[in-house]
């Protein structure tokens, strides 16, 4: 291929290359201008009563180590905006949350998912465990079990638990105490999901407990 | 020497659907019964486990489900004058192996014949005058009705979850769902999938030209769904890995799923894998069986004598089974003597790529292997033949059962096979290409057939299956008019290229069409034109019983498994409330 050759081609395809960025740049801002209203949201809450969600999930979204709380920093926005909504909505019971995001408008809960998915969510250290239980953990996680017609979790929620965007929210690194109470609440159809109503309830309970062990120790690809 | 090992009540030949219900329903009644499987065992965890389970490579391509080709081959030829040649590789049709047979790997398409069908020579006949038919075509009558068989549906669709909408309320038109299906005694016991975007624009297209659009009836679970055997199946999650592949969620209806764990309970049955049967042993007198013989993994033979013999493997091998066994006499296409291998026919496919807009987008991965929309319009004889010269149909599908990279890349003609305009136009229509699929009756014709390969033998020593087959011209007449018609649909959905594909002849075996392979080892009412009697008994040795698409006298446009599951709890019923109180013929 000739100098000339290359040139030519470069040449046709500055324009269209121009006008990609410009429509890049255009999209990209208006995602920052939602993600910093998500920010102020986070750090302040809003007038119509929705209090600071860095209360309790961190400015940083880490919550902290009791798992009272979950770990939203990177989780998918889809998503969030999807369980805000269903708080909002009721079809996701919650006292504390259900005002919070009826407190937020449509535009509003897209900005707060759109900031915690941005952040980077880092690895807490954990308590020890028994290397047993994260191990059955780790089986259920990875092959399930055939006797509870279990499938294995990673099925859906992807390898070591790193998520399926845009629906199946990511559970690697995630507080153990919540994957736990989130699965006794699939168990006793308070929280309800097609897809994780038959799992939940042919699990035993030390296998949640193990589960629930695997995926706070497992380590998302591409987590910083 | 074989080692003859301890009599057993029943040995089943084939732990696919047909073999683990048959085994189930007769292990209940205390039956001592040993199922002989060739394959391997697998379950749904850890056997089709993703990610591993989603390996495009492994199991599309190079048919990681199939039965072996390096060990049983099949040969194949187009006439009955020409010599046939071993198939090296599966592509036109699919024989499964292994614990589950197809039902691990099939879409879940899960539907029920028509009335006509099982009368189809009396009705085809009544309606039409003998005339239509052409002169080689040989169609036949079941010998079972379809309000005989309701009962049997219904159970086989209750044990697998069919996901569905009632068209037709014992004879009550219900809106919603098909209105030209057969009469069902009640609901699906599921609601039907949901409908893929391709799926909506065909619905609006088929309405507009006054046809009668509606989901296919699915065996992948709509919701959580425990059968009457108190086994749970989980919600399908759309991944597009049907076909080819195990399910992972507990999601589509197995033997592994809806049946084989109530079985495997049971002291009375006793599962052996890797056990290849080399024939089914008749005493002296050629009129009852005595049991099989097998070869196990270390290739050691075994001699199991049974009292009785159900033959419930892949339905080419069943006809190969009692070829191989000496039971029933082997078909003659040139004096029509003998029954064995008889009334071999097929489906009819075709296919028409509707290329649409580019701001159109179909996401057809989000799909599973039965959730397509279809119209039952030009299906079987549900439209009037008089003046069309051929008998027959296809139903007509819109929707993907996967859009899985390897395999699907649709591109419009003229396009070149590789390079960067081909790989141009992939980028274009990949998602914005609705494929309809047309699955077409596959009539039966006195040239069609199965038979002993005179020259060729697996690594047993045992002559392969031997395949005699090309489309009747009556079918090929039947495909170019009802693609025609699908076509008119296309370009009602607003497609930029419609592609007309009807089936032409002949039938190769080089690219896929369906492994809906069917009779050789025929129903009927005549010992002269059938090998099993209404029942599924073999006119000629009563205590051997065969269940299997290789039942049916011709094929209807209709995915065979609903109807084959119906064959086998009616048989179950059979053996059941009469052949075990008095063993014997049945007819």
């Amino acid at each position: 291929m000739t100098r000339n050759h290359i040139l030519r081609n470069t040449a046709l395809a500055l324009p269209f290359a121009g006008a990609l960025l410009v429509s890049f740049s255009t999209a990209q801002s208006a995602a920052t201008d939602s993600t910093q209203l998500g920010a102020q949201i986070v750090a302040q809450g809003t007038a119509n009563g929705a209090i600071a969600c860095a209360r309790c999930h961190g400015f940083d979204g880490q919550a902290d180590g009791s798992g009272a709380f979950p770990k939203l920093a990177g989780q998918f926005p889809q998503y969030l905006a999807k369980q805000l909504r269903a708080y909002a909505s009721g079809t996701r019971q919650n006292a504390l949350m259900e005002p919070i995001a009826k407190g937020l408008k449509d535009a509003e809960i897209d900005s707060v998912a759109q900031y915690y998915a941005s952040l980077h969510p880092s690895t807490l250290p954990s308590r020890p465990v028994a290397a047993q239980l994260v191990a059955r953990g780790e089986q259920l996680a990875k092959l399930g079990d055939l006797n509870l017609r279990v499938q294995a979790c990673e099925s859906c929620h992807g390898p070591n638990g790193q998520g399926e965007p845009p629906a199946v929210p990511y559970l690697a690194g995630q507080y153990s105490h919540y994957i736990n109470f989130q699965i006794q609440m699939f168990r006793q159809g308070i929280r309800k999901s097609q897809q994780m109503q038959d799992p939940a309830h042919s699990l035993r309970e030390p296998d949640i407990v193990a589960v629930a062990a695997y995926f706070e120790r497992a380590s998302r690809n591409g987590a910083k | 020497m074989p080692q003859t090992l301890k009599e057993v009540d029943v040995v089943v030949i084939g732990v696919g659907f047909a073999g683990s219900i048959l085994a189930k329903e007769l292990a209940a009644t205390g039956l001592k019964v040993v199922g002989l499987e060739r394959g391997h065992t697998r379950h749904s965890v850890p056997d089709f486990q993703a990610p591993a389970i989603h390996d495009e490579l492994k199991y599309s391509v190079r048919k990681g489900m199939m039965q072996d080709v390096t060990r049983e081959a099949m040969t194949f030829r187009n006439q009955h004058r020409e010599v046939a040649l071993p198939m090296r590789q599966w592509e036109a049709f699919l024989p499964g192996t292994g614990l589950g047979g197809c039902g691990v790997h099939w879409n879940g398409q899960a539907w029920r014949y028509q009335v006509a069908d099982f009368i189809y020579k009396t009705h085809i006949e009544q309606r039409y005058g003998k005339k239509i038919v052409d002169p080689d075509l040989r169609i036949q009558d079941w010998g079972v009705t379809y309000q005989e068989l309701e009962p049997y549906y219904d159970r086989f669709e209750y044990l697998l979850g069919v996901c569905g909408k009632a068209g037709n309320l014992n004879g009550k038109i219900e809106q919603g769902g098909n209105p030209l299906e057969a009469p069902r005694s009640r609901e699906y016991p599921n609601p039907p999938m949901k409908e893929q975007y391709a799926g909506a624009l065909f619905r609006k297209a088929a309405t507009d030209l006054g046809y009668h659009p509606f989901l296919q009836p699915s065996a992948n679970m709509t919701r959580p769904y425990t059968n009457p055997e108190g086994l749970t199946l989980n919600p399908c999650v759309y991944c597009g890995f049907c076909e080819r592949y195990g399910c992972e969620h507990f999601a589509k209806a197995s033997p592994q799923t809806v049946i084989l764990p109530v079985l495997m309970k049971n002291p009375n049955f006793e599962l052996r894998t890797e056990s290849q049967v080399l024939r089914i042993n008749l005493d002296s007198s050629g009129k009852k069986a005595t049991g099989v013989n097998y070869m196990d993994a270390q290739g050691r033979e075994f001699e199991q004598p049974a009292s009785l013999v159900l033959l419930t493997a892949f339905a080419l091998n069943d006809v190969r089974m009692l070829l191989l066994s000496g039971i029933g006499k082997p078909y003659d296409p040139v004096t029509e003597k003998g029954v064995v291998g008889r009334n071999y026919a097929y489906q009819t496919q075709s296919y028409v790529p509707a290329f649409l807009k580019e701001d159109i987008h179909l996401n057809s991965f989000m799909a599973a292997g039965a959730s397509g929309t279809v119209i039952d319009d030009f299906s079987a004889d549900n439209f009037d033949h008089s003046a069309l010269g051929f008998i027959g149909g296809c139903y007509v599908l819109c929707g993907s059962t996967n859009a899985r990279p390897i395999e699907f890349h649709p591109t419009p003609p003229g396009t070149p096979r590789w390079g960067r305009q081909w790989k141009e136009a992939v980028r274009r229509h990949y998602n914005h290409t609705a494929v309809f699929n047309l699955s077409g009756t596959s009539t039966a014709s006195r040239w069609n057939y199965l038979d002993l390969d005179p020259t060729y033998r697996d690594a047993w020593g045992l002559p392969l299956l031997r395949m005699t087959f090309d489309f009747p011209e009556n079918d090929l007449r039947m495909s170019r008019y009802v693609t025609n018609k699908a076509s008119e649909i296309a370009r009602r959905m607003g497609a930029t290229t419609v592609v007309d594909e009807p089936r032409t002849g002949p039938f190769t075996t080089t690219t896929y069409q369906s492994t809906h392979n069917t009779g050789g080892a025929i129903i009927g009412s005549d010992p002269a034109t059938s090998v099993v009697n209404r029942y599924c008994q073999t006119w000629d040795v009563p205590n051997v019983f065969v269940v299997g698409a290789c039942n049916y006298p011709q094929n209807s446009s209709y995915n065979p498994t609903g109807t084959l599951g119906a064959l086998i709890y009616w048989t179950a019923d059979a053996l059941k409330s009469r052949y075990l109180k008095n063993p014997g013929p049945l007819v």
